[in-house]
């Protein structure tokens, strides 16, 4: 595609303006101010359209710019163009009310549509934004904050690892990796949540295990009183020996037993020969004696001293609860530790279907997993990408790099992560350790290899003061290259030192003087 | 037939609804133990005492239960476990003198008392009332039913909920469902399209639930396409108090085969040839999605 004719009818400045636009070199000089970036600016206009943008934006937008300060409804101009040997006329009207885009080839007289992409092919498939990052060459802008090797880094991975287009790599990556923190944010909360939950039953089943160990406790000792009670009935009801159940209730001592001790007492003084009778006598009295004696103390009912009887006041009802109370406890106590086990299983029973995993959560995995896939991939198709850009675009960059530089440099190397050096003498020197000139001139050789690879029909270049970083040399070395490779080149120039280089190079040029 | 509690009862919660059972006058209640309640060592199902018009037929293995003032005998079981993978003999005993024989059964799943319906209704029952599952399902007209829980137990339990109303006359067994329960779980699915905002959705969902019913608990799901640049914030509490929850299905309306051809040779076309076969629903589309909007947003310029 070549650019042939430019009718600037209503646009910034120019008013009725009519510019020819020849093959080759074609030399836009113009002081500051004088409308060279205009002319720019009509030709991307005239080629994508120029949006309005809205609110605020739209004050200083190039829509607003370049509208015309007195018939703004004329807002408008022609471009025509060459292209696969057809001449094709644009006519566009910028205006707010008027806006119109019109193409037709005018060796047929074909009529074509701008809306259904017809330009777009005719373009061989470019997007504004491809232009602007490839044919049309300012300097490299600066974003604050970020150095011009970060800079050019960024420019170069859009070629490299994400194969043309517009995309920020880098950029992308870190959203998904946002997204992807964002999502783990809501899977943490719910399982938080689900924690909560756990615990809030785990506490509660705890405190029923808490008062099932209470109340067993209790029913220990209860069951220990009611031992206890028992033990002492049966001894005061059967605690009596077969001697008790026959001696007469008011008698500690049977007589039958007074009567037999004497008995017994007497028996040996007769049996026994002496003089041991006597002993044995005394002995079995003595015997019978502390019998007699203690009969005598077990049957006499101590006086309770008056501690006792206090004690026995204070001592609460329940303690003195008859044995029948204390069963029917034990047995509620009993009733009440069944329900609370069934109320402790009943809990683990729920905390074991927490445990299961829920629905929401598996909607979140999968979410999350789909971003780890997204990230996955698109790393997966940028090596692919790289690898397969890289070889093509890299050997040309190298080429343009070398015919610039004089072969300074003889190659541009782009590795992993995107770093990128250059070769001098078989020295590797890093993106950092060049000068700016360098970095702008790689800029240009990589726009330029780009240009080349991402479209078939060659297009012409159009450059805007991007010589201002490099020195005489480099610059004949690329007007040397451009005039060789490019079929037409418009340069957009504030100084004379592209026009002089011309001359001293003997390359035919245009030059046309914008005021 | 089966389930009455979720857990083992409690003693106190198995007087609470024997007194109910009790108040009932001219009825006479039959039950039995599924799954969840199932008849452990120690449940008080085993001991408790029931009025005297409540019939808990509590053996693994079938019972009866005969009601000659009516003509009715009722057969069942009840779970000793959990699980009950084999199905307990349920031939109607030889000696039911009724005209009306009814089975209750817990179950129908592959742990839980797996049966064939041919099979089961080959046994010549009158009726067989089904139980387990929680939502009202007809499996043969007047012959076999669940009746489903009365009352939705779970947010996912959808749908009308109340009891079946069985009765025999000449012609056999009429069986109604009577919807008893006021408010149901209502999932409902709302339609996001590319020109709608967080406000319009919300008002949006508000209008449907109106149309709808307001007395219902919603759960929201958002499917379609939104436009890229927005995020709805949609808190349940927000749009509308009987919502429990929204969840967003939407994917980004980007517009993928434009997309593709617009950038066949750059890593968003790739990413959309890689995935844009994939089903709607599968991760690789959700992660084509993913992916495009990443690209998209840190597109330059």
């Amino acid at each position: 595609m070549r650019i042939r004719e430019l009718e600037i009818k209503n646009f910034g400045k120019f008013t009725d303006k009519h510019i020819e636009v020849s093959d080759g070199i074609h030399l836009f000089y113009g002081e500051n101010e004088s409308g060279k970036s205009t002319i720019h600016t009509f030709i991307r206009g005239m080629l994508f359209g120029i949006d309005r943008g809205r609110g605020r934006a739209a004050y200083n937008d190039t829509f607003s710019l370049y509208e015309p300060w007195e018939t703004p409804g004329n807002y408008s101009g022609v471009l025509r163009f060459e292209s696969g040997g057809k001449m094709f006329c644009v006519r566009r009207n910028f205006g707010r009310l008027s806006r119109r885009a019109e193409l037709f080839c005018e060796d047929d007289g074909e009529e074509l549509s701008v809306e259904s992409g017809d330009l777009n092919m005719l373009l061989g498939g470019m997007t504004l934004t491809s232009y602007n990052n490839t044919i049309s060459v300012g300097q490299l802008k600066i974003e604050p904050d970020r150095s011009l090797g970060v800079q050019l880094r960024n420019f170069a991975m859009n070629y490299y690892a994400a194969g043309g287009g517009d995309m920020d790599l880098e950029h992308a990556l870190l959203n998904l990796k946002e997204r992807k923190k964002q999502i783990e944010r809501e899977i943490k909360a719910e399982l938080e949540e689900k924690q909560r939950q756990r615990e809030k039953t785990e506490q509660e089943s705890s405190y029923v295990w808490r008062e099932i160990h209470k109340l067993e406790g209790e029913l220990e000792s209860l069951e220990g009183e009611i031992e206890s009670r028992r033990e002492k009935e049966q001894q005061e009801a059967g605690g009596k020996g077969v001697i008790d159940e026959i001696r007469p209730a008011k008698w500690r001592v049977h007589p039958v037993e007074v009567l037999l001790f004497i008995m017994v007492s007497l028996f040996p003084l007769f049996v026994v020969p002496r003089p041991w009778n006597y002993l044995v006598c005394i002995i079995i009295s003595l015997c019978c004696g502390i019998y007699v004696w203690n009969r005598l103390k077990v049957g006499k009912k101590q006086e309770k001293t008056e501690p006792e009887r206090i004690l026995e006041e204070i001592t609460p009802e329940e303690e003195k609860a008859s044995l029948e109370k204390l069963l029917w406890e034990k047995g509620r106590i009993s009733e009440e530790i069944r329900d609370k086990k069934t109320m402790y299983s009943n809990l683990q029973e729920q905390m074991e279907e927490l445990e299961e995993v829920g629905s929401a959560f598996k909607v979140q995995e999968k979410k999350k997993a789909a971003v780890e896939l997204a990230v996955c991939k698109i790393n997966e198709l940028s090596d692919e990408l790289q690898e397969q850009m890289g070889r093509v675009l890299n050997e040309r960059v190298s080429e343009i790099i070398e015919s610039i530089t004089a072969g300074r440099y003889s190659r541009l190397v782009v590795e992993d992560q995107m770093r990128i050096s250059l070769i001098s003498d078989g020295r590797k020197i890093g993106i950092g350790q060049v000068s700016r000139g360098t970095v702008e001139q790689i800029h240009f050789a990589i726009r330029m290899a780009a240009a080349e690879i991402l479209y078939e029909e060659e297009l012409p270049v159009f450059l805007d003061d991007t010589f201002i970083y490099y020195d005489d040399g480099r610059l004949a070395n690329t007007l040397e290259w451009l005039w060789e490779n490019k079929k037409q080149v418009l340069i957009f120039t504030c100084q004379r030192r592209e026009e002089q280089t011309l001359e001293r190079l003997h390359i035919p040029y245009v030059k046309e003087e914008v005021c | 037939m089966g389930d009455l509690f979720h857990r083992q009862p409690l003693l106190r919660e198995l007087k609470e609804i024997g007194y109910l059972f009790g108040k009932l006058k001219r009825t006479q209640v039959v039950l039995t133990a599924g799954n969840h309640d199932y008849l452990k060592a120690g449940s008080y199902y085993r001991t408790f005492s029931w009025p005297a018009n409540v019939h808990m037929l509590t053996g693994n293995v079938l019972q009866k239960a005969e009601f000659p003032e009516l003509g009715v005998s009722v057969c069942g079981f009840s779970y000793h476990a959990r699980e009950m993978r084999e199905m307990p003999e349920l031939q109607l005993p030889g000696d039911s003198g009724q005209p009306v024989n009814i089975l209750m059964l817990h179950g129908g799943d592959e742990l839980h008392a797996p049966f064939k319906k041919e099979e089961l209704l080959r046994l010549g029952y009158d009726y067989i009332a089904l139980g387990h599952i929680h939502k009202p399902c007809v499996i043969s007209t007047g012959r076999m039913a669940y009746c489903g829980a009365l009352e939705p137990v779970d947010k996912n339990d959808t749908g009308p909920h109340g009891y079946l109303a069985g009765e025999f006359t000449e012609q056999g067994c009429r069986v109604r469902f009577i919807p008893h329960a006021l408010r149901e779980y209502r999932h409902l699915t709302f339609p996001v399209s590319a020109g709608m905002t967080g406000l319009a959705v919300k008002e949006g969902i508000r209008e449907m639930i109106a149309g709808e019913g307001t007395q219902h608990i919603y759960k929201i799901i958002l499917n379609g396409f939104r436009d890229p640049q927005i995020m709805f914030d949609l808190h349940p509490e927000n749009v509308s108090g009987n919502i429990i929850e929204i969840v967003d299905q939407t994917k980004p309306a980007y517009d993928f085969e434009k997309l593709f051809e617009q950038n066949q040779d750059n890593i968003l076309g790739r990413l959309i040839r890689e995935f844009r076969d994939y089903d709607r629903d599968s991760t690789e589309y959700l992660a084509m999605c993913e992916g495009v909007q990443a690209l998209m947003e840190a597109r330059r310029g």
